[in-house]
């Protein structure tokens, strides 16, 4: 039985992704009067944006073998955080997004130190730090709403990181950074060195790699992408509300594990999550439009990673 | 000798790379213990899985009391009556012996458990088997003779007709191995059926009634013990393998230098105040019974695990090590006796786990250098005859031979000079087997040291040029090959075992 070395190239899994993608365009598209209009299509690009830079941060840590449920919550602290800097301390712009991309490289950090130092589960430690983030939100705004500065407003040009002029820049940007991630993963010998200790991390130990300080690497870039997306998700919808952002974790894991990364570790697909993050931005648009609550929103989610979930380990039985 | 009890006909196995089974077939009568034979991979322990429902069987029958039977799971075979007593113990450590006996059938009072019960039952089982052992004792406070003991019980409380013995008395004293015949006369005595499986010809001749010989995965045949002799069996289990003599004499020159000396190495229970020299293109064979604490040492030396005290010295210099990052550093390479866990990264290919060690190397710039990679890799699979279509293959798909290839070029790559290889060839082939041992042969020669750690006798014998006894995780003897024995190796490995 040989492959087509085009489809082999690609992966089967991205060119179904694919296709599922297009289908649900064409589907939507029929059923929803103006869904493709050129708002419609704004807004959801407005949503793959943040959920990329999520999606893309998680999936270094999943190749790891872990797990981050704070990355949400992490988005919104950057967001309050910086934002709060600028409206009240008077920070200038770009250090503002400089805050926010260090916030959330702080958080990335200190997971990553928690669960490869000190081996605490992974699923603990994010827990943990998803509530630590919520907090030092709520305690730094005292518990109040941040705003970002509109377009029109002085500080305003932070947004032509989104569009300028009709120019799609955030696309640009997301491609840019996913393409970083992906040579990173693949080319570099830390991306080597993560995704092997994902698979068999005594085994990279007992080769003589520090294990602990590559696995932590993985939860600082995280982070750092956590600390992007929150810039993304503040260039498009403006305000923060302290003590949310957890359904972004779902969503960020379902476009992830959807494009091909393996909960358990070790094999991690960058093309497959930038496809993944596009099908739940469509989704999610979808529903909105179908004049669904956010609920139903939710609960596609859930039932879409547990799919994505159980068929990774059906193909897994069935290679062994 | 009654009835037969168990038939397996044509009985076929095959794993990716590997023919484990080639139609093997095999009976047990009730009141015979049989005795099965083989070098390690022959199939024997794979056989003996296929029967207990651990395996599923390619194709062939299984007909036990006149009935055709497949067996699921252990549970069902258990169920039915045939047991398997396990070369290595399943046992909990954290629980006492009379929990672990009845584990997963706990004697229930309500919705409590009844511990009382299941002592007092315990007790009645031992007495029955005239074993001395505590039921109310931890499981981790017990030697592993009396663990094993603790396994045939619970064999025996399955109301088991069929019992298997994986190599019994591998990790076993003298007077422990007496105890055990014993009981099993006793068995025979009640009209079980029982498959011995082990390496030592003299037991053989001792406890059982017939020998069945397996070679490579077949069925070779079965003897009456009484009628045959030792080297009867011996030509049946060796077959077209040549044997080499054990070697008579070290090759490593009087005057080689040093390379790696201990000194004073404790780490845990195991490992006590044990003390070596390792010199250049010497083979340092470490023998010892199973929880020896040769695998211990090792993995203390190489880092893997952390040692209380101990100095490393490499090359006239002392080292510290304090991970598998600094011994690397210092030119040491490991090899785990336990492939899959700590050797190779399954689903990566020959490539990555080849470079793992030495990643540093082939890189450009930030990226990696995979075309470099790929040829260093190429040139060791061809230098090690690798079997496989290339560099690009998942190490999941190669053979265990070929798998111990790939963890020797990785640190043949990372130009070791020290290589520990801890059961080098333990589920692997006889041809494959022979290949490593050329290869650590080849080593040696160019000026590599290694130390050997094997469980058997032939292997330690045929290519130690100095040998090393531990017992219970202390040095008991060092002994040069020209003086070496089996009976001295044995006498030095169950020293200081009461």
């Amino acid at each position: 039985m040989k492959q087509n070395p085009i489809i082999k190239k690609l992966g089967l899994n991205r060119i179904i992704l694919t296709g599922v993608l297009i289908l649900m365009y064409v589907l939507f598209t029929a059923a929803i009067p103006n869904f493709s209009s050129m708002a419609r299509i704004r807004s959801i690009m407005n949503y793959v944006y943040f959920l990329g830079f999520l999606s893309l941060g998680v999936t270094f840590v999943i190749a790891t073998g872990g797990i981050d449920f704070s990355i949400g919550p992490v988005m919104f602290c950057c967001a309050l955080v910086a934002g709060y800097c600028l409206n009240s301390y008077g920070v200038p712009m770009p250090l503002a997004l400089l805050i926010s991309i260090l916030v959330g490289g702080l958080f990335g950090t200190f997971n990553g130190y928690l669960v490869s130092h000190w081996s605490v589960p992974p699923f603990i430690v994010s827990m943990a730090s998803m509530n630590i983030a919520k907090g030092i939100g709520n305690i730094f705004t005292r518990s109040q709403t941040v705003s970002w500065p509109l377009s029109t407003d002085a500080n305003g040009w932070f947004r032509n990181l989104i569009v300028y002029k009709g120019f799609p820049v955030g696309l640009f940007i997301f491609g840019v950074v996913a393409i970083i991630c992906g040579m990173i993963l693949y080319n570099t010998k830390a991306g080597r060195y993560i995704l092997c200790l994902g698979s068999n991390r005594e085994a990279v130990r007992l080769s003589g790699v520090n294990t602990k300080k590559y696995e932590m690497l993985a939860y600082v870039i995280c982070g750092v992408l956590v600390g992007i997306a929150a810039i993304f998700f503040v260039g498009a919808y403006t305000t923060v509300q302290p003590g949310y952002g957890d359904q972004y974790n779902n969503e960020a894991i379902a476009g992830c594990v959807m494009g091909g990364t393996s909960m358990v570790g070790g094999l991690a697909s960058i093309g497959g999550t930038v496809i993944g993050v596009f099908i739940i931005s469509l989704l999610q648009s979808g529903i909105l439009a179908f004049g669904m609550a956010k609920d139903v929103q939710l609960i596609t989610t859930g039932i879409i990673v547990i799919i994505a979930v159980y068929a990774d380990v059906m193909a897994r039985r069935r290679k062994n | 000798m009654g009835e037969v009890i168990l038939t397996m006909k044509d009985i076929d196995k095959s794993f990716p790379g590997v023919h484990a089974l080639d139609h093997v077939s095999f009976e047990v009568c009730k009141g015979e213990v049989h005795a099965l034979m083989g070098e390690n991979g022959a199939g024997k322990s794979t056989l003996m899985k296929v029967l207990t429902g651990i395996y599923t069987k390619d194709s062939g029958t299984i007909i036990y009391e006149g009935k055709e039977v497949t067996f699921h799971n252990t549970r069902e075979a258990q169920d039915a009556g045939v047991v398997i007593v396990h070369q290595e113990l399943n046992m909990i450590g954290d629980l006492t012996v009379a929990q672990n006996i009845f584990i997963g059938r706990e004697f229930m009072k309500g919705f409590r458990i009844d511990d009382k019960k299941m002592i007092a039952e315990s007790r009645k089982l031992f007495d029955e088997l005239h074993i001395d052992i505590d039921p109310q004792a931890k499981m981790n406070d017990l030697t592993v003779g009396k663990q094993q003991m603790c396994e045939i019980a619970k064999a025996i409380s399955h109301q088991a007709k069929v019992i298997i013995f994986d190599e019994p008395s591998a990790a076993l004293t003298e007077k422990e191995i007496e105890d055990l015949f014993a009981i099993i006369r006793d068995l025979r005595e009640r009209q079980l059926g029982i498959v011995y499986i082990s390496h030592r010809m003299d037991e053989i001749k001792v406890i059982t009634d017939r020998v069945t010989v397996m070679r490579d995965g077949t069925y070779v045949g079965t003897l009456i013990t009484k009628e045959c002799t030792k080297e009867d069996i011996i030509n049946m289990m060796v077959g077209r393998v040549i044997y080499e003599e054990p070697k008579t004499k070290s090759l490593v020159p009087p005057d080689a230098p040093v390379v790696l000396k201990v000194e004073h190495l404790n780490a845990g229970r195991m490992v006590q105040d044990v003390s070596f020299e390792l010199h250049r293109g010497e083979i340092l064979g470490f023998s010892g019974l199973m929880g020896a604490g040769r695998t211990e040492t090792a993995r203390a030396l190489f880092g893997a695990d952390p040692k209380q005290s101990g100095d490393i010295y490499v090359n006239g210099k002392k080292i510290e090590i304090n991970s598998p990052e600094d011994a690397v550093k210092a030119g040491i390479g490991y090899l785990s006796e336990d492939r899959k866990r700590y050797g190779i990264v399954v689903q990566k290919s020959i490539t990555q786990n080849s470079t793992l060690a030495c990643l540093d190397r082939y890189v450009n710039g930030p990226f990696l250098n995979k075309k470099a990679e790929r040829e260093i890799t190429q040139k060791y699979i061809d230098e090690l005859s690798t079997k496989t279509p290339g560099p690009d293959q998942l190490v999941v798909n190669l053979s265990g031979g070929n798998q111990q290839k790939v963890v020797i070029a990785k640190w043949l790559i990372q130009n070791c000079d020290i290589l520990i290889f801890d059961e080098p060839t333990r589920g692997i082939d006889v041809g494959a087997k022979n290949e490593i041992y050329k290869l650590m042969a080849r080593l040696a020669a160019e000026g590599k040291s290694i130390i050997m750690i094997s469980s058997e006798m032939t292997e330690i014998l045929r290519m130690s040029d100095r040998i090393l006894v531990m017992c219970e995780g202390r040095k008991t003897g060092e002994i040069p090959i020209e003086e070496a024995t089996q009976e001295l190796i044995m006498d030095k490995a169950t020293r200081n075992i009461q």
